[in-house]
């Protein structure tokens, strides 16, 4: 022990140590990022309660390939960080942002101004729910009463709100226009002791005013969904509570749910919101198209890890269709730039040749039903074979058992309920009046499409003839109906590639049996023509049947937590006492076909209808401006800024500015965002390191999971109280303490039912995880193990630097008893919950070269269920704008097309570049401008111009460029405050982009956010510069000839379109 | 069976003792306690400290994510003496994806301010369209065997420690930025001891303030296993001095990958032991399309690049 005196004043010296506080795991909280929105899972080390470095999350998925086994002691992944992105890794730069709000600002000045005073958390609720005469001090507003969420809540009986909603739908249901005005009136007087507390008694479709309650999001994942929509929905009634999907990649998603669609016994329904990616981590052979999984799409930290090693190695081999060089397509063994907007000719092209050359899986697409599907080892099946009747050579519904009168309807009455049978004369029993396919003889078989024992595969895929009375087409005949409609050669040139290129990705595709995929993102959905692209390229994975198979299309599954499954131990979903039962049309006019309603005038429309897609973004605030179904009295917005994000997201300015518009503006945001500097009052939010959140999957995660993003630091705006208790002051407790002032039944001391209290967050959250922790099944084998000793000390000791209004472990262990508490303490421990690798990516099968060979294994994560090729739901929907019908099938429609279905040419104008935008590793869509890091790895952003158009312009590299387009000739942003800002950035000259295509990256060029000075208590707060470098060009896109205040849209899918204006870019 | 590897670190202080029971349980603390008492006993000669290794770490298989494969090789690594093992980074360029996590993650492990940076990825586009392709070069310290930075320092301030890593002693650093030159790689910068909040507001009650939130970038970085904070109004070290990669050797010594290692997304930076046959690192070096850069100065990098 000689020497060690010595060694200890050496230690002295250096203050603490020489250890290695990170590694320690009493200073390690385990979370999930939100940075973006793939929710990588992240390791957050702390030292005196600071954040000080983020690393990933060793159990998470996302981060190790393969992830560690959940039952790891978190004593060993102390020392086991894993990779993380670089937005991941600044992530604690938004939570110490210091342009962080404190404080609940109201509006002291104009809208826009900037100018704001501090108010009392408490005070501010209250003007919110009782309204008044509130901003009587600023110029102009002085008499202005504004109607509070007290009286906006007019209807409050959620029987009569049922029954309201079943009249409703008759009156949609009769066509007969006449008739329909009989039913209206019939409504009147049935419910005449209601009619002041509806929008217009005259259409009771348009609901009661509880729907001039507008609530909109940015990003909301499980948890604070749940509670925000427990308080607009259950609580206050309205229906009008929207997401922003379709300024990501809406198409994708709602074509994908047009293709989940299942039959229910009398129609195609319940098909969720759906996105298959390509499961890249098995594949021999994926083509990307309009995909960035390196710079963005559901990316980089859990996709690159699933890509390059095996493409490095030769062992896969991938195509990028895409008019940029991305990263991606910097290493593609091909690298395709098409003409943006012309994805779904590449696709037709593929199937054309596909189907003409027999390269299909047979076997898949032969199989009709479950039970067929069952026989052949197949997860899913389709409507491939099935037969369609065809009028005026027109595909409409499916062929069906009655039709050709092989089956009679029988009723019969059993205790109460009539139950309908469909009878063929062998005594053949069906629950569902028949589908039908053709055996190989040609002779009809009947199916039910959800039959699990009688086994039907079709004799024939390719049908085009009669049978009985009745012209008919199997769906795959149509599907290469229309990928015939032009020549290989045609579709190539449509496209801009070559055909021989449409030949080899196709030859490519099928010579890897199911292991090909293909991975498609918002370069192929953000289009006016965004479903059909995606329709087609969707097509391609039934042709080869790989969905649900290894290297094949793959699909999301989380964990239940609402105690559904397992029935406990606690069932959420009912404990919801006193829920109010929204209805009537949307403000976005969704789920409803504009022909059905009582306000149907002719075509065009005043604006889109959308009975396919739901979270229409950027129609939420256009359609309050036109008043169009109705006007909007309260407006509540939380973590979004539609005016940076959305195409021609400046028309929002406007609109937003007008406080007869939108008369009140509440939102909920962390900084002063380019969207919140509009609001009356701002409350300042918690950013993802101090809230808790339920996050999620994406379909390239093979494996089912849940996140949870919880705490790991202090509240930065601080403590309100609220019920009693006190909380932090953040988006639950602005929710709260509304419900709070209105006496809601669903919130409060019994609020989650009888005995059970919803007076903090806590008490929904824990039970959640609580829901997770227990698992899927009843006798609770599917829970998880209870956390050690060691691991209920180290949980503790890790948030010890926690106010205990967020975490205390006494109330949190109360919440969801004695026995489950270790179990949580596990979960929260990891960060989530984590299927084992094996479990979900069992095995490594055999490698399949055709069909016919063993196949991979599936994956874990599955959808096994129907999906549709044809979509029969699309027959007698009608484009609003021109009242022609959509098709039900997938199809090319030119890209760039108005409300008035015409496309538009503005390159006769001069504007001869289209304008497509990407993705910088370094930045997302509108939340890191306060990330210095980030800021420092590149300042601005660029306009990316192909060498070829900056010589034909006299352009060169480092050029100051303006961006203008026919909707924005002068290329600005004007804020509505006097300000305006310039869409003018440097120009990149590069080879990577097809010429006459150009683009920028977004995230770029904040003028809020930090990057102007605000006002506050009279105290002007200067701007931090750096924040508006770059530059943002989404206003030069172009707005819609009919709907002047919106971008372009997608009429079948709703998304929202980056990708088809046309500019010019002219030197400053 | 848990595994202990010796590090070459001055601690056994009863402070490390608590730790290791914390970290390891009664049993485990026992075996390893057993070890340090017999460090203790002879501390001239190892001098060390204990890294357990976790078992997720010593069970690692073929399967297992190369990051861990790669903490399994360090484990091996740690047990030799350090003069007996030679760290190398291998870059595959194949993989590289151009995202700089690790350029982030090394700012914000080592508390990089402003203008300071250890390793920055340049792109590049190659070809002329449609033939193009794209490829990024991390350029971290090359941790050369004949390092040209450290005869220029007339100082003596930095220097190549036993385990070939370059270091700079922080505190006999005068800040001369001889060293910035003499690198052929550029792969040194000055510290000027700014923050990245530098010139943002405070405005207590009404936003949060650049005080409160550079709160992170004043706390201590453990670069060479010790804190050095850097603490409002005060110019200490390393503020003033020549800053440079030094492979994470803090994190090296607990058994963990340097932060550009452990965070790359392609698994495109390996790190290990070249005097290791079994190594991932040593099978990687001895490829045909292994490359240095500017390997004819004759520096002898430590960092390889396969193309």
């Amino acid at each position: 022990m000689g020497a060690l005196p010595k060694v200890s004043a050496v230690l002295a010296a250096a203050g603490e140590g020489s250890n290695y506080p990170l590694a320690n795991p009493a200073q390690q909280i385990y979370s999930v990022c939100q940075q973006c929105n793939t929710q990588c899972g992240i390791k957050v080390k702390l030292v005196d309660g600071v954040a000080v470095k983020i690393d990933g999350n060793p159990f998470s998925p996302w981060n190790l390939v393969p992830h560690l086994d959940y039952q790891t002691p978190i004593t060993d992944t102390a020392r086991i960080d894993a990779p993380l992105c670089p937005k991941g890794q600044a992530g604690l730069q938004s939570a110490y942002d210091p342009y962080r709000l404190v404080k609940v600002l109201k509006r002291a000045g104009k809208r826009g101004e900037n100018k704001w005073v501090t108010i009392d958390f408490d005070q501010a609720v209250a003007e919110i729910v009782n309204g008044g005469k509130l901003f009587a001090n600023v110029p102009g507003e002085e008499d202005r009463q504004i109607e509070g969420l007290k009286s906006l809540r007019a209807l409050t009986d959620a029987k009569v709100m049922k029954a309201m909603d079943a009249a409703i739908k008759k009156i949609w249901a009769e066509k007969d226009r006449e008739k329909k005005k009989a039913l209206v009136e019939q409504f009147k007087a049935d419910f005449a002791d209601h009619l002041d507390k509806m929008i217009d008694p005259d259409h009771p479709d348009l609901g009661p005013k509880n729907n001039q309650i507008l609530y909109f999001w940015g990003r909301q994942k499980g948890g604070r969904s749940d509670i925000a929509l427990r308080f607009f929905r259950a609580g206050l009634g309205t229906t009008n509570t929207h997401g922003h999907t379709t300024v990501c990649q809406g198409s994708l998603y709602f074509a994908g749910k047009s293709m989940s669609d299942q039959w229910d016994g009398s129609k195609f329904t319940g098909g969720a919101k759906a996105y298959w990616q390509g499961d890249t981590a098995s594949a021999d052979f994926v083509i990307f198209v309009g995909a960035s999984p390196f710079e963005g799409n559901y990316g980089p930290t859990n996709r690159v890890p699933r890509i390059t090693p095996r493409a490095a190695e030769g062992q896969m081999k991938y195509v990028v269709i895409d008019p940029r060089l991305s990263k991606l397509a910097g290493k593609a063994w091909k690298w395709l730039p098409n003409k943006p907007g012309t994805e779904a000719a590449i696709a037709l092209g593929m199937i054309q040749w596909i189907i003409a050359n027999q390269r299909f899986d047979a076997q898949y697409l032969a199989d009709a039903n479950k039970a067929a599907a069952k026989n052949a080892g197949e997860p899913t099946w389709s409507n491939a074979a099935w037969l369609v009747k065809i009028t005026d050579g027109k595909p409409g519904k499916f062929l069906r058992g009655s039709d050709l009168k092989l089956v009679e309807k029988k009723e019969e009455k059993k205790d109460d309920q009539t139950i309908v049978t469909y009878v063929t004369k062998d005594g053949t029993v069906f629950n569902t009046d028949p589908f039908v396919v053709l055996d190989r003889d040609g002779a009809p078989v009947l199916f039910d499409p959800n039959d699990e024992e009688r086994i039907v595969e079709a004799g024939q895929l390719l049908v085009n003839g009669k049978v009985g009375d009745f012209e008919v087409k199997s769906s795959l005949q149509i599907l290469y109906e229309s990928a015939s409609e032009k020549s290989i050669e045609e579709w190539a040139e449509i496209a801009g590639i070559r055909a021989q290129d449409i030949v080899e990705l196709a030859r490519e595709y099928t010579s890897h049996g199911k292991n090909a995929a293909i991975d498609i993102h918002r370069g192929v959905s953000q289009h006016t023509n965004g479903y059909y692209n995606v329709l087609a390229w969707n097509a391609l994975g039934l042709l080869i049947g790989s969905y649900d198979w290894r290297g094949g299309q793959v699909f999301a599954s989380t964990y239940d937590m609402g105690g559904t499954k397992a029935e406990g131990p606690f069932i959420l979903g009912k404990a919801n006492p006193g829920a109010l039962s929204p209805f009537g049309i949307s403000l976005i006019r969704h789920e409803v076909k504009y022909e059905d309603t009582t306000i149907f005038a002719g075509y065009p429309a005043k604006r889109n209808w959308y009975p396919l897609a739901s979270d229409v973004y950027q129609e939420i605030i256009p359609s309050a401006g036109d008043a169009y179904p109705y006007p909007v009295k309260a407006v509540f917005m939380y973590m979004g800024s539609p005016v940076y994000s959305l195409p021609a997201g400046h028309t929002w300015i406007e609109i937003l500015r007008d406080v007869n518009k939108v008369p009140l503006f509440v939102a909920c945001d962390i900084v002063v965002g380019e969207t919140s500097m509009y609001a009356d009052y701002i409350f300042p939010d918690v950013t993802f390191l101090e809230r808790w959140e339920f996050s999620g999957s994406h379909p390239s995660i093979t494996f089912k999971v849940q996140g949870v993003r919880q705490p790991t630091i202090a509240p930065i705006p601080g403590l309100v109280t609220v019920y009693g208790q006190e909380m932090a002051l953040q988006w639950e407790a602005l929710l709260l303490a509304m419900a709070e002032k209105l006496g809601l039944p669903n919130f409060g001391p019994n609020g989650l039912g009888e005995g059970v209290d919803f007076t903090h967050p806590d008490d929904l959250y824990l039970r959640m995880v609580a829901n997770l922790a227990f698992g899927e099944k009843k006798d609770g084998s599917d829970a998880v193990p209870d956390a050690s000793e060691e691991e209920m000390r180290l949980f503790i000791e890790a948030r010890k630097h926690l106010p205990r209004a967020v975490f205390d472990p006494e109330r949190w262990r109360r919440i969801v008893g004695d026995a489950l508490w270790p179990k949580v303490v596990t979960v929260l421990s990891r960060g989530g919950r984590f299927q084992a690798y094996e479990k979900g990516y069992p095995g490594d099968g055999v490698r399949p070269g055709s069909f016919d060979e063993p196949y991979i294994v599936p994956t874990g994560a599955k959808f096994g269920k129907l999906v549709n090729l044809y979509l029969e739901k699309n027959v007698g929907v009608k484009h609003a704008g021109t009242g022609k019908p959509i098709s039900p099938i997938a199809t090319y429609i030119e890209p760039g097309t108005g409300f008035d279905g015409q496309v538009i040419d503005d390159s006769k104008e001069g504007f001869d570049l289209k304008l497509i935008t990407h993705r910088e590793i370094a930045m997302t869509k509108s939340r890191t401008p306060g990330n210095y890091w980030l800021r420092a790895l590149m300042p601005e952003n660029a306009v990316i111009m192909s060498a070829q158009d900056a010589a034909a312009r006299g352009l060169k590299d480092g050029d100051r460029v303006r961006i203008l387009s026919a909707t924005n000739p002068d290329g600005v942003w004007n804020l509505g405050n006097g300000s305006k800002v310039d869409m003018v950035g440097r120009l990149k000259v590069v080879q990577g982009i097809r010429p006459g295509v150009v683009s920028f990256a977004l995230g770029f060029g904040h003028w809020a956010y930090g990057a102007q000075p605000i006002t506050i208590n009279g105290q002007t707060l200067p701007g931090d510069p750096s924040r508006i470098q770059g530059f943002h060009a989404n206003a030069t896109m172009r707005t819609d000839p009919l709907v002047t205040n919106t971008t372009l849209l997608d009429p079948v899918g709703g998304s929202a379109v980056f990708y088809d204006t046309q500019v010019k870019v002219i030197k400053v | 069976m848990e595994q202990i590897t010796h590090e070459e670190k001055p601690s056994a202080d009863p402070g490390r003792r608590n730790f290791l029971r914390a970290l390891m349980g009664a049993a485990g603390a026992a075996a390893a306690l057993q070890v340090l008492d017999k460090l203790e006993a002879a501390p001239e000669q190892v001098a060390g400290s204990l890294v357990r290794v976790p078992q997720a770490v010593a069970d690692a298989d073929d399967q297992a994510d190369v990051l861990i494969r790669m903490q399994a090789d360090l484990a091996r690594a740690l047990k030799k003496q350090p003069s007996e093992r030679r760290w190398v980074m291998v870059i595959d360029l194949r993989k590289c994806v151009g995202c700089h996590a690790c350029t982030i993650a090394c700012v914000a492990e080592n508390k990089l301010p402003p203008g300071v940076v250890y390793r920055p990825v340049l792109e590049e586009e190659i070809g002329t369209y449609p033939n193009v392709t794209r490829r990024f070069v991390p350029r971290p310290c090359m941790q050369c065997e004949r390092p040209p930075c450290v005869p220029v320092c007339p100082v003596n301030a930095t220097y190549t420690n036993e385990e070939g890593i370059v270091e700079v002693n922080y505190n006999q650093c005068i800040g001369c930025r001889a060293c910035l030159t003499a690198c052929p790689y550029g792969a040194r910068t000055s510290d000027f001891g700014y923050t990245y909040a530098e010139g943002m507001p405070n405005a207590d009650g009404l936003i949060l303030g650049r005080d409160s939130a550079e709160a992170y970038e004043r706390a201590a970085s453990y670069e060479y296993s010790q804190p050095w904070p850097r603490p409002p109004g005060k110019r200490q070290s390393p503020m003033g001095n020549a800053r440079k990669c030094h492979f994470c050797q803090h994190r090296l010594k607990q058994g963990m990958l340097p932060e550009c290692v452990t965070t790359c997304i392609g698994r495109a930076t390996l790190f290990g032991d070249a005097n290791d046959p079994d190594s991932v690192v040593a099978q990687l070096i001895k490829l045909p399309n292994v490359m240095r850069l500017k390997e004819e100065l004759g520096t002898q990098p430590r960092v390889y690049y396969i193309v």
